[in-house]
């Protein structure tokens, strides 16, 4: 079902009547292959896929590249299919105002959740195998034989006489007005070529080199530099201000408020912000000023006490088997709010002209940011054009929350026709976060006589994010996001009771990276190693009896133990813990291997980490993955916290929120890639949930001693 | 203790006799749908505007029914056409029965 | 939408009212991928009488980043005269807790047939809008509208 288009990328007319009876009836072009249209770049091969008669392929990105790979890992998606020469293929980001105006073709933009690659790999590869069809048929027809007598390979299609030969780009335009195949054959994975191989990613060498132009380092003429503070206390005005001596400083052009906040615009970034620091700033700070990390636990105190609270999963009779039990486990875990510290901090350029309204922004969703943007200025999203940059880290950061656009639109908002750039300042993007909610855990468990693990009882006490973005999701009071790892475990024991009681504070929580996979893993592996101890087991053959019927939790469990040489003496001083965890659609495992010195001393000497994806699409991408998992919950496990008095975040910049440095990296990583085929997980964030179980499972071995919060250095550890 | 704020109400310029005029109103309330929860978890008892009613020199112009799809701080953007300079009376009731009344005088010119 | 089953409803908002107008077979036949609820709905505010496509628009943001304030503006094709006027006009969410929003009642007395308001929208969904008229007719549009949670949402 063709439509007849006007050759112009901004008009989108529909000519052919026969058609809108179609479109009336609300039958869309399948999603992979809206119609092809010419576009100054040149023909359209299914919306995804442009090709130029030099044979460049320019193959369009939808989600955004955040040092994940995925802005390579799609294109050769599309590439597979498509079988065209890898070494002409460009990828580019689709743009989010064409993706507006023809009625959002390219699909979700969002990129997290590990979704990137498995949320929209089926209608990609249909893009690319749907003009590869119709490049064939193209050939086909100026050839004047059956399609089924042609091949195509590398961008060359051949007719099986041998003599007749041409290129993509050749028949590109006359291919853009074939029909789009509505069911286009797709590859068996056994006979992928491109996908699960390494091709050099796209974006790694200009970033490598400093090339690379993200948010922060867009410059464009006339353009002023903004820095902005918002209350310290979370949900507090601006009461009033004194800028005059701001003003009065060199460079400064003007200070502005909006309700929450304070900003400075200069010719330069620095005296934007040293001119910041000089407006007095008189804050309403609102009902939360005496909100202290010590009331917050308090407050999730009363929700492990509560009587009555919403169940999120119950099998046979927990409480009845628990009272049987010969053995009773019973632990409290904790783990604190913690901040993406991005290494960009956010930063949004914006200029608004004749109600024109342009972004440069590091987004992990394109049409949040075109949404914000439309909004703060108050024109149509058509109005608006978003120039998605590479993020320099986005980890759930930049998603649903677009604060930052906004505010650099209301700024420029102010001084039509002149670009500003509004970067928040480290100290800004430490206190103006938004966290990895606060998590306080009670789990008990019951063992009988033979060690048997006979029933569990979980009563979480944490902070609701669904309830901010998508409060639709909670339903009977339970936040499915939170509950994972508890609600969906894996572990086949018959009596089981998750309750789950919503706390929310004033504290702005967010989507950080793995989300509820990040602690709740460390709370059950953990306690599950508690329970081996108790039962007098080795812990990795405690866990195996209830995972029989886990396939898949099983096979990356015992890849960890294989590779680690569990079972077998390790090295003397060195000691071992291991850890299972599935989210996101895949499975992973970790084992760690450290040495203690002085019982404080932490020698992390080896990681090893599984991961099966279902399938690999750009394999040393997902190494990459894993290996920044790894180090992300090593850093996170020891150092990260972010604490609250007077209502504020006490942090304010690497000095006192610190990462993982170099010399506290581990010897040595492994990473295990185990596709078992047959299913679509995601790699973003997977490998960072078994690693800090794994970590502290091997602390307890090495020193007796079993971490029961977050972080480690607040039990004396650091790494040697 | 009531939900209601302040009315803001805004007119088009210079009505003219025969001419719709443009009216914005707005009332501040927190339009509590229901479906939100608290801190705890626990469902917040709704509490939303039921209803709108405008009269003009005594002759009711307007009236909405609202259900809590309708925003905080429910604005209205709608017309009337200018007969006689008189009284728009807007009122307001929520769940509650609280009432909140509003009047603005229409001049209207030739 | 792209994550789920095709709409049954594609309303445009730009150029393309002929096409919307086709595309609301919808109201017709709740069958037809109508929410339960919406079909409740209508059903106890206008019985089984035939609603038509057309005479009605509806305007909304194509993409909201927060769904608790989305400007909604209806505008419907009448003359507004003592004959021939807009008795009221109904929204509706289709996938929102409670499908109803907001039921104005008109008349001449109006002069033009034009409302604004403000609306919460839950998730992703289309906005229905139905105008009954003086002579008992009754007409109907719906547009999508995509709110953008986006980014790390899992």
């Amino acid at each position: 079902m063709t439509q007849v288009i006007r050759t112009d990328r901004r008009a989108f007319l529909i000519k052919s009547a026969a058609l809108t009876g179609g479109l009336a009836l609300g039958v869309r072009l399948p999603e992979f292959a809206q119609a092809a249209i010419n576009t100054p770049q040149g023909p359209e091969l299914t919306h995804w896929i442009v090709i130029q008669p030099d044979d460049t392929v320019i193959i369009r990105i939808a989600r955004s590249e955040l040092g994940q790979g995925s802005f390579t890992g799609l294109a050769m998606l599309a590439a597979e299919e498509l079988e065209c020469d890898w070494s002409k293929v460009r990828a580019e980001y689709a743009d989010v105002n064409e993706h507006v105006r023809r009625d959002r073709i390219f699909g979700s933009m969002s990129t997290g959740g590990s979704r990137g690659i498995r949320d929209s790999q089926e209608y990609v590869r249909k893009g690319g195998a749907a003009a590869r069809e119709m490049l064939v048929a193209a050939a086909a027809k100026q050839w004047g034989v059956p399609v089924s007598e042609c091949s195509v390979s590398n961008g060359v299609i051949s007719h099986e006489d041998g003599h007749r030969k041409t290129t993509f780009g050749k028949v590109a335009a006359a291919a853009a007005e074939m029909d789009v195949p509505k069911e286009p054959k797709l590859k068996d994975p056994k006979q992928w070529q491109l996908i699960g191989t390494s091709p050099p990613r796209f974006d790694i060498p200009d970033k490598t080199t400093g090339k690379q132009i993200y948010a922060a380092d867009v410059r464009l003429p006339g353009m002023l530099h903004a820095s902005i503070a918002q209350c310290p206390v979370f949900g507090g005005k601006v009461k009033s201000f004194d800028d005059a001596k701001a003003k009065s400083m060199r460079g400064v052009k003007k200070v502005m408020r909006g309700e929450d906040w304070v900003a400075v615009v200069a010719d330069n970034w620095w005296r934007a912000n040293q001119a910041l620091r000089q407006v007095a700033i008189e804050w309403d700070v609102g009902e939360n000023g005496n909100v202290s990390s010590e009331s917050i636990m308090q407050f999730l105190r009363g929700g492990i006490e509560a009587k009555d609270v919403p169940v999120a999963r119950k099998d046979g009779d927990a409480e009845q088997a628990l009272a049987k039990g010969v053995k009773i486990v019973e632990a409290e875990y904790y783990a604190p709010y913690v901040n993406h510290a991005t290494m960009e901090p956010q930063t949004a350029t914006a200029l608004v002209k004749d109600g024109r309204v342009e972004v440069w922004v590091g987004t992990q969703n394109g049409e949040t940011s075109i949404a914000a943007a439309s909004e703060a200025a108050g024109v149509p999203l058509e109005q608006v054009f978003v120039h998605k940059m590479h993020a320099g880290g986005g980890f759930g950061r930049r998603g649903p929350h677009q604060e930052y656009t906004k505010q650099a639109v209301w700024i420029a908002q102010s001084m039509p026709g002149t670009p500003v750039r509004l970067q928040w300042s480290r100290e800004e993007d430490i206190q103006q976060g938004r966290y990895r909610p606060v998590a306080l855990v009670k789990l008990r468990a019951a063992l009988d006589e033979q060690g048997n693990w006979t029933a569990w009882h979980v009563r979480q006490a944490d902070q609701s994010i669904l309830i901010t973005v998508r409060p639709t999701d909670i339903k009977n009071g339970v936040d499915p996001v939170n509950t994972r790892c508890f609600s969906d475990n894996p572990y086949g024991v018959a009596n089981f009771t998750d309750e789950y009681a919503m706390r929310n504070t004033h504290v702005p929580p967010g989507f950080w990276r793995a989300v509820a996979h990040t602690h709740n893993p460390v709370f059950r592996e953990c306690f599950i190693d508690e329970l081996a101890h108790a039962a007098g087991k080795d812990p990795y053959e405690f866990r195996r009896p209830y995972l029989q019927k886990k396939v898949k939790d099983l096979g990356v469990l015992d890849a960890v133990a294989k590779a680690v040489g569990w079972g077998t003496p390790a090295p003397k001083g060195v000691h071992r813990g291991i850890a299972v965890v599935d989210s996101y659609g895949s499975f992973t495992a970790a084992a760690v291997e450290i040495s203690v010195k002085d019982g404080s001393a932490i020698d992390v000497k080896r990681v090893i980490v599984a991961v099966d994806s279902g399938y690999v699409v750009h394999r040393d991408a997902v190494k990459a993955q894993i290996e920044g998992g790894i180090l992300w919950g090593l850093g996170s496990a020891m150092h990260e916290e972010i604490t609250i008095k007077d209502g504020r975040v006490q942090q304010t910049n690497f000095s006192d929120y610190p990462l993982l440095k170099l010399a506290e990296a581990p010897a040595k990583i492994e990473a295990i890639i185990m596709p078992t085929g047959g299913f679509w997980g995601g790699v973003g964030e997977p490998p960072i949930g078994a690693v800090v179980p794994a970590l502290c499972n091997a602390i307890f071995a090495a020193t007796g001693k079993r971490v029961r919060s977050l972080p480690l250095k607040h039990h004396g550890f650091s790494y040697a | 203790m009531s939900r209601f704020g302040k009315a803001w109400v805004r007119l088009s310029e210079n009505p003219r006799r025969g001419q719709p005029v443009e009216i914005r109103a707005m009332i501040v309330h927190p339009q509590e749908s229901g479906f939100r929860l608290d801190d705890v978890g626990r469902p917040i008892p709704r509490n939303i505007v039921q209803r709108l009613t405008c009269t003009y020199g005594g002759k009711e112009v307007f009236r909405a029914r609202l259900h809590p799809a309708m925003s905080t701080n429910p604005y209205f953007v709608f017309y009337v056409l200018a007969a006689q300079s008189d009284d728009l009376l807007f009122e307001w009731t929520d769940d509650r029965g609280d009432v909140a009344t509003h009047t603005v005088r229409l001049e209207v010119s030739d | 939408m792209i994550d789920g089953a095709p709409p049954a409803c594609t309303g445009r908002r730009n150029a393309l009212r002929a096409l919307a107008a086709g595309a609301c077979l919808l109201m017709v036949r709740p069958a037809v991928a109508t929410p339960e609820e919406l079909a409740v709905a209508i059903r106890e505010l206008f019985g089984d009488r035939a609603i038509n496509p057309g005479r009605i628009n509806l305007e909304v943001p194509r993409l909201a980043e927060n769904g608790n304030i989305v400007p909604v503006t209806v505008t419907v094709d009448s003359p507004m005269t003592e004959q021939d006027y807009v008795k009221s006009i109904h929204l509706f969410a289709e996938s929102n807790p409670q499908p109803r929003i907001v039921d104005v009642e008109l008349g001449p007395h109006n002069g033009r047939p034009r409302l604004a308001t403000r609306v919460r929208v839950a998730i992703s969904q289309h906005l229905h809008a139905v105008a009954v008229m003086s002579d008992g007719s009754l007409w109907s549009t719906a547009v999508e509208i995509e709110v953008t949670v986006g980014g790390c949402a899992p």
